[in-house]
């Protein structure tokens, strides 16, 4: 009986195992001419990288003037480290600054803790490559 | 009635526009001031004075929003030695 399209080779079943094997340690997925089928649904979230989260942590701990060996988790809310609302705009800025990113003001009320921002960062610097492709 | 979030925002406002100087000094200040404006402001109660205080940061807005065109138009030549990073 005749498709309505003409069915993808074999060969993109095994790209996708390929790109699900490496989806532990991805960065940015493209599939360029796979037709996307119903029995392949792919979601794939990750939590910001170490790197991220520790750059977070020392632009929050110069900000808010903390020692140098105050332990930081990624679950540290800032209003727990003594930072005001003020406190929290300068960070964002300085965090846009050192990421060259521009987050906006929806977004930026909602950061309270280091990872939110790691999180946030690292949604704003993966969709920057991409318009600046296009 | 203004509100904490309309506070923040203009705070926000103001911090954006004023980092687009050019110039080190007036870019730096710009941040100092808006901070220290904010920060002096923070515990005020009394309703009047809240709204005294966001309607001068609204002016200043529009004043630095202004002066970064006039700045942008005559940029410095030079990096101002406080940019350089240190070798």
């Amino acid at each position: 009986s005749k498709l309505p399209y003409n069915p993808p080779p074999r060969i993109y079943h095994a790209t996708l195992k390929r790109v699900l094997r490496k989806a532990s340690s991805f960065q940015s997925i493209s599939f360029g001419r796979f037709q996307s089928s119903k029995r392949i649904r792919l979601q794939i979230s990750c939590a910001a990288k170490p790197e991220t989260v520790q750059k977070v942590s020392d632009i929050v701990k110069e900000q808010l003037a903390l020692s140098a060996d105050t332990a930081l988790t990624a679950e540290s809310k800032f209003s727990a480290l003594g930072a005001d609302s003020l406190d929290t705009v300068e960070i964002v800025m300085a965090l846009e600054e050192k990421f060259d990113i521009s987050v906006e003001e929806t977004e930026a009320q909602n950061i309270t803790t280091i990872q939110e921002a790691a999180d946030l960062i690292e949604d704003l610097v993966q969709k920057k490559p991409t318009a600046q492709a296009s | 009635m203004v509100d904490k979030a309309q506070v923040i925002s203009l705070c926000r406002s103001l911090l954006r526009a004023g980092r687009q100087y050019p110039d080190y000094n007036i870019r730096e200040y710009a941040k100092r001031r808006t901070l220290d404006g904010f920060r002096m402001n923070k515990n005020l109660t009394d309703h009047s004075k809240v709204e005294e205080a966001y309607a001068e940061g609204k002016k200043q807005l529009e004043v630095v929003e202004r002066v970064v065109k006039v700045y942008l138009a005559y940029p410095p030549k030079t990096k101002n030695i406080m940019e350089l990073k240190l070798q």
